[in-house]
């Protein structure tokens, strides 16, 4: 309707350039850093030096050191597989409990309504703070999960196999009632899932409410009358119909999974013995706490944008590929 | 009996089995969420000494927020049978530079976004689908990238004589990294689902397109660009990465609650009152803006 070509740009501009400045700039520092030796603790030699004569390149100061020793680095590697185990537990964890809360409260009702609205809860909770109250709560003396996680779950099931073990066949070692949930390495990463998926599944099961309220009725209805039982009707029509919807949140966790820090640092402190050290928090630790090497920092963050860019080049052809 | 009401009967019966489990499935999934939320506000108000106990039975105390809002000396004089230890600062000014910090992000990214976002939903220009797309992906570069070089450039540029490291101004900056292009893709959809017939008209009465844009159709989206802000808020009042990073010893509230931990470990019933006035705020704003917090996360991927 309007030609004036120039207007669009004046708006967008501003935007344009903040972000821009804020996110290509460092972008391409750190890609630069990345090539040089670099510690806090020096005034860094850069290859590319402006002097009275011009710009001088100083091809020697330039190499790919950080990046070789990062594929020897034993702590880069754990930091790689704990970030991998991470993420592939809790987006698991995240979208299952989310599509299962998602199916529960679908329907109406007044207790499903008020879960419904209770979904966003987690969502005022910054993950700092989560990752601090869960460390509270699992601590070994006076935690209210590890009291429930003994009560709940471990006594039962503690119960059922000594009546297994009373029959003369075979011999089932008890479950301990005094796991040290971010003592042990298995458990501290797995709690550190569960914390990220407490935080994401509600929030997961709202897009799903919201893809399963825009599916037909009718369709279901048809189902029904041909006579499939809600399993098959779950498996066989709801599923199907959400793939597109599952596949794009799945990418989309698998994303902020693999960006996650902050659980990390109030929760965990990446130990027991680094068994929760991820890509971040081992970033953080070399670039800003401990050896303060800003050089080593750049390149390790450079592989995790590596990573990243393929995961969001993945995202963004789902996303457009839906329609 | 007939083989008629038999069969009723236990179809009925299959009925009942089926709501208490799904009454149960609910009560689990309430129980879930709400348990860790509940378990904070509950110990925020215990007395120091129950505060390590799942007990339930205390006589509620507002102890704690005290202590927060006080200065350490005045703590370790209180003087409990407990020793306290090297614990606590006066938490007021982290709740002011959160303040600061978040209000100022907005005050910034919000104009800057609707002014994008009215371009790219009204305008086909050279390319704006591209970059639309490219406003997303920025998103998923991780903050630490973003942190390395602005600590570095930051540890070396002075405002009024003080390095913009450890400043509230070097945090906004930093946070218009993440805050700004949610902005945009957020109220994009609410002009989106503005008709644009309004403007139309506007433009054959011979209104100009600034016109347009700041009479007619910036007091329509008003609701849109108000959540948008309010989500705005929220992510940058609840970010930690570039808080610790950037922010350092100006310390905002997420920061702060680290300060809660001293030589005996963490003081959990101050961290639960800090983690209470950390989160009561951002959980009325949660709730103002709960039907649109999909849309925003997922900048509008899943409808």
């Amino acid at each position: 309707m309007r030609k004036k070509r120039w207007v669009p740009w004046v708006l967008v501009g501003p935007a344009l350039l903040v972000i821009v400045l804020t996110t290509i700039y460092p972008l391409l520092a750190a890609l630069y850093f990345s090539f040089h030796k670099y510690n806090l603790r020096r005034p860094p030699q850069f290859a590319i030096q402006i002097g009275e004569n011009g710009i001088h390149i100083d091809w020697s100061l330039l190499s790919l050191n950080n990046y070789t020793l990062a594929f020897s680095d034993s702590r880069f590697i754990n930091s790689l597989q704990v970030t991998f185990w991470f993420t592939v537990i809790s987006v698991a964890l995240s979208v299952i409990i989310g599509l299962f809360i998602a199916v529960v409260v679908q329907k109406g009702g007044r207790l499903h309504t008020l879960t419904k609205v209770l979904l966003i809860f987690p969502f005022a909770v910054s993950p700092a703070l989560k990752g601090y109250s869960w460390r509270f709560m699992l601590n070994e003396n006076y935690g209210i999960y590890d009291l429930l996680i003994d009560q709940l779950i471990v006594r039962p099931i503690n119960a059922l196999l000594s009546i297994i073990n009373a029959l003369p066949i075979v011999e089932i070692p008890l479950i301990s009632e005094s796991i040290v949930w971010l003592g042990d390495k298995f458990w501290a990463l797995f709690m550190l899932a569960m914390s990220e998926t407490w935080g994401w599944a509600p929030l997961i099961a709202l897009m799903f409410v919201g893809a399963l309220g825009s599916i037909d009725e009718q369709i279901f209805e048809a189902a029904r009358i041909d006579g499939a039982n809600r399993l098959q009707i779950f498996f066989r029509v709801t599923l199907p119909l959400l793939r597109p919807v599952i596949l794009i949140v799945t990418m989309l966790k698998t994303i902020f999974s693999l960006k996650m820090f902050d659980q990390v640092v109030t929760m965990t402190g990446g130990g027991p013995v680094r068994a929760t050290q991820t890509i971040n928090y081992y970033i953080h630790q070399i670039g800003f706490v401990r050896s303060l090497d800003i050089g080593y920092a750049s390149a390790m963050s450079y592989i995790l944008v590596v990573v990243l860019t393929i995961c969001a080049a993945l995202y963004v052809s789902l996303v457009l590929n839906r329609d | 009996m007939t083989a008629n009401t038999i069969g009723q009967n236990q179809s009925s019966l299959r009925l009942t089995t089926l709501k208490v489990l799904e009454t149960l499935a609910l009560l689990l999934i309430i129980a879930f969420i709400v348990l860790p939320i509940l378990w904070l506000a509950i110990t925020a108000i215990k007395p120091q000494e129950k505060a390590y106990s799942t007990t339930l039975i205390f006589s509620p105390t507002l102890e704690n927020f005290e202590i927060i809002f006080s200065d350490t000396s005045v703590i370790i004089n209180k003087g409990t049978d407990r020793e306290r230890g090297e614990v606590g600062r006066n938490m007021f000014p982290s709740v002011l530079n959160s303040i600061v910090v978040s209000g100022a992000t907005i005050l910034i990214a919000i104009p800057l976004a609707t002014l994008a976002a009215y371009a790219f939903s009204r305008y086909s220009f050279l390319g704006n689908s591209v970059l639309l797309v490219w406003i997303l992906t920025t998103q998923f570069i991780p903050a630490i990238v973003v942190a390395i070089p602005f600590f570095t450039l930051f540890r070396t540029i002075e405002v009024f004589g003080k390095p913009l490291l450890g400043t509230q101004l070097g945090l906004i900056i930093v946070n218009m990294s993440i805050v700004l292009p949610y902005a945009i893709w957020m109220i994009k959809g609410f002009v989106d689902a503005l008709p644009g017939e309004i403007e139309e008209a506007a433009f054959v009465d011979g209104c100009n397109d600034f016109q347009i844009l700041f009479f007619i159709s910036l007091p329509l989206i008003r609701p849109g660009v108000l959540v948008a802000s309010v989500f705005a808020f929220i992510m940058s009042w609840n970010e930690f990465l570039f808080a610790l990073i950037i922010g350092r010893e100006m310390r905002t509230m997420q920061v702060a609650l680290m300060t809660t931990s001293g030589a005996r470990g963490i003081m959990w019933e101050q961290m639960a009152a800090a983690g209470l006035v950390v989160m009561i705020p951002i959980f009325f704003l949660a709730m103002f803006i709960r039907k649109n917090v999909v849309d925003g996360l997922t900048m509008g991927a899943v409808k």
